[in-house]
């Protein structure tokens, strides 16, 4: 089994309301990971993520500041981040399919309101579907 | 009273019997007065003369008293016979052939020779026979051969001028006829004259007036403009409202060299040249032009959006109707172009997107967390709930997620009205579409207390759609007829090939629907009566939303219900959908 499998997966959490982000770290740790920093805007949130070793952030899209998609734009941009997984979150379905949000920048998207229970899901196959590329490839 | 007009009184031309008298009685009177006179006129028969005298004053009275309207108009000639005879037998008694009476001879015979017929000249003749010739053959005294000569040439004689008379009489009524005829016609073409002289007036008071109304509502169009233009796009018509959004006034434009193409973003015009493609149903003047009119030349109204451009270079957003201009005769002259300013509608278009994108956002958010951690509670295994408090989460859960629909709806209700209405169109297992929806909705009838059918054929039945869509639309129908069924009754959901159609029916066993509020049901935030009246939650969109879904399939909504009854909806959608209709529903049908 590579380092990549065992090691505890590093995550950020990115979202302006207090309520729903408490509910993606509940949702998170119940998924495994460690949560590198649980922030309010996409700046803090672009900062924690190139603080490096995080494996995946989720972005809610509407954020003061710079929203999620230019955080992502960011990150993609940025060859420190660009490899890191991105789990979009938003409560408009409008804005994850109108600009091609999901297919340009994200890695997966989840539309609010979400269960906490289908959040760790997805946070668990989405790492567990990267540590499989990375294995393969290595 | 003056002479002439006493005169015109007198019907000359169809005088009664009395008047035609009128000269034998003036006659009579004048040689009775001078019999009167002694030894002036020797009367040899008392008896003849008196009975002669009577007969005139009876034939007199009679021309007077008797109303010969009433018959033939060839009955009054016994008038003058009579006199005729009468006259004959005065003259008998007062001389015979130099009797002064013998002159009235003439009176009553004229009269009788000029009436119409040539059979008045026969009695005519027969009459004056009578007068002329009886006294030779009764007198006592005798009579030389020349007496009788006389006797009988003058009645020859006598018919001779009957004739004559009869003639210039018959010939002076012809042209009197003719005369009164043409007269009535210049009365009638009078008449017709003087009555189409008036309409003239009333159409001239009318045309002014449309032409005022006209005037005035051109005037007062200033927030629209209207462009008036030849067959080639040439500007001859510019209202006030053309002035005010375009900023030239109408002397400046119709100099005859503005062209309607001048005023448009070119880039558009290009653009909508390339989306016409070779499509160009006629020549046109110029292809600019062409992309302005071409819908309009081939038949009907064109209503677009184009962005013009002022003089100063300024750009307003407008929705131009564009329709052609026909002369007296029907003929096209040329094209008509009617803009409305849309700069703030589409500014409040806008607004309203970013509201409703924003109350999403802001509803939903709060419902996230309600929903997630209510989720959190129910899997917390450290402090599992008992079943009271389960019970208690479930309703808070079960509202929340009302919300969350109702949320949706909403959204979902402003996208079909903004013409945003996303579909994914792919190929659809419809059966299998209806057959979920039947599951998913097993629970909530077996808590109503309904019986849920199911009539789905197992053979798959495919149509070109939007699954998700589709699914939300048999769902609404199903989740209705559930909530508008009692305890007891049955919802039966059948899906079958139609054709080249498929239909999904729901029907129920439920409350029904009023007749007179069928054709309501599908517009926004309406409710039934029987809904309201029974307390059946909701809130009037459910129905708006699968109609909206099933037209941009290109499909129908059919509608039965009978109160009391029950209802049956179907959806009827073609198996082939080849574009699916993504414009947004005419404003009237989401009217609330």
């Amino acid at each position: 089994m590579s380092d990549q499998a065992e090691r505890t997966r590093r995550v950020v959490i990115a979202d302006d309301d207090d309520d729903i982000r408490g509910l993606m770290t509940i949702a998170a740790k119940r998924a495994g990971v460690e949560i590198v920093a649980a922030v309010d805007n996409g700046h803090a949130a672009l900062e924690a993520v190139r603080g490096g070793g995080v494996d995946l952030v989720v972005l809610d899209i509407s954020m003061p500041g710079i929203n999620g998609v230019e955080v992502a734009e960011a990150m993609r941009a940025d060859e420190r981040t660009q490899s890191t997984l991105i789990l979009m979150v938003s409560a408009s379905v409008q804005l994850l399919t109108d600009h091609g949000v999901v297919a340009d920048r994200a890695d997966s998207f989840l539309v609010k309101p979400f269960s906490p229970r289908a959040l760790s899901t997805r946070i668990r196959e989405m790492l567990q579907l990267d540590a499989q590329r990375v294995e393969e490839s290595a | 009273m003056t002479l002439d007009r006493w005169l015109s009184r007198i019907p000359i031309d169809s005088p009664s019997p009395f008047m035609k008298q009128v000269p034998t009685i003036v006659g009579f009177a004048i040689a009775v007065l001078i019999a009167l006179v002694p030894n002036e006129i020797p009367v040899s028969n008392g008896l003849l003369f008196a009975i002669g005298s009577a007969v005139v004053v009876v034939a007199s009275i009679s021309s007077f008293v008797i109303p010969w309207s009433r018959f033939h108009p060839q009955w009054a000639v016994l008038v003058p016979i009579l006199s005729l005879l009468a006259i004959g037998l005065l003259r008998i008694a007062t001389g015979g052939s130099s009797s002064p009476f013998g002159v009235l001879i003439l009176l009553p015979f004229v009269w009788i020779a000029s009436e119409e017929g040539r059979i008045n000249i026969l009695i005519s003749a027969i009459v004056i026979l009578l007068v002329l010739v009886t006294p030779l053959l009764f007198s006592r005294l005798s009579h030389s051969g020349a007496d009788f000569v006389r006797a009988f040439f003058a009645p020859v004689i006598y018919c001779l001028v009957a004739v004559v008379i009869n003639e210039i009489a018959h010939r002076m009524r012809t042209q009197l006829a003719a005369a009164r005829e043409s007269n009535e016609k210049q009365e009638t073409l009078l008449s017709q004259a003087v009555t189409a002289q008036d309409e003239l007036v009333l159409k001239e008071a009318r045309l002014k007036t449309a032409n005022r109304l006209i005037q005035s509502i051109w005037n007062a169009v200033t927030e629209q403009s209207v462009i008036g233009t030849d067959l080639d796009g040439l500007i001859d018509v510019w209202n006030p409202g053309a002035e005010k959004m375009l900023g030239l006034t109408e002397k400046q434009v119709l100099d005859g060299h503005h062209h309607v193409t001048e005023f448009h973003l070119p880039s558009e015009l290009a653009q909508r040249i390339e989306d016409m493609d070779a499509r160009f149903t006629t020549v046109a003047s110029s292809d600019e032009f062409s992309a302005l009119v071409d819908t309009v030349r081939a038949g009907s109204a064109d209503i677009r959006d184009w962005t013009y451009v002022r003089p100063d270079g300024k750009h307003v957003a407008v929705q131009v109707a564009a329709t052609p201009r026909l002369d007296e005769n029907g003929h096209r002259v040329g094209f008509i172009f009617v803009a409305t300013d849309m700069t703030q509608a589409r500014e409040f278009a806008r607004l309203k997107d970013e509201f409703v994108g924003l109350i999403s956002h802001e509803l939903r958010t709060p419902l996230s967390s309600i929903l997630g951690y209510l989720e959190l509670m129910r899997d917390d295994e450290d402090a599992p709930l008992s079943e009271e408090q389960l019970q208690y989460l479930s309703v808070a859960e079960r509202n929340a997620h009302r919300l969350l629909r109702l949320v949706g709806d909403l959204l979902f209700t402003a996208q079909v009205e903004s013409g945003r209405f996303p579909l994914e169109i792919k190929d659809v297992e419809l059966d299998s579409v209806v057959s979920a929806s039947i599951e998913s909705a097993r629970p909530i009838a077996r808590n109503a207390g309904v019986t849920l059918v199911s009539d789905v054929p197992e053979q798959r039945l495919d149509v070109r759609g939007d699954p998700v869509r589709l699914g939300q639309a048999v769902d609404n129908l199903v989740s209705n007829a559930l909530k508008f069924t009692p305890a007891g009754g049955t919802v039966t959901v059948s899906l079958r090939p139609d054709g080249p159609q498929a239909v999904i029916a729901v029907t129920d066993t439920g409350i029904g629907i009023p007749a007179v509020e069928l054709g309501r049901l599908s517009q926004r935030f309406f409710r039934a009566s029987t809904a309201t009246r029974n307390a059946v939650p909701g809130v009037g969109l459910g129905l708006t939303i699968t109609k909206a879904i099933v037209t941009a399939h290109g499909g129908r909504l059919d509608i039965a219900s009978e109160e009391g009854v029950g209802t049956s909806i179907s959806i009827v959608l073609p198996v082939e959908t080849p574009q699916p209709v993504t414009e947004a529903l005419p404003q009237a049908e989401l009217a609330p």
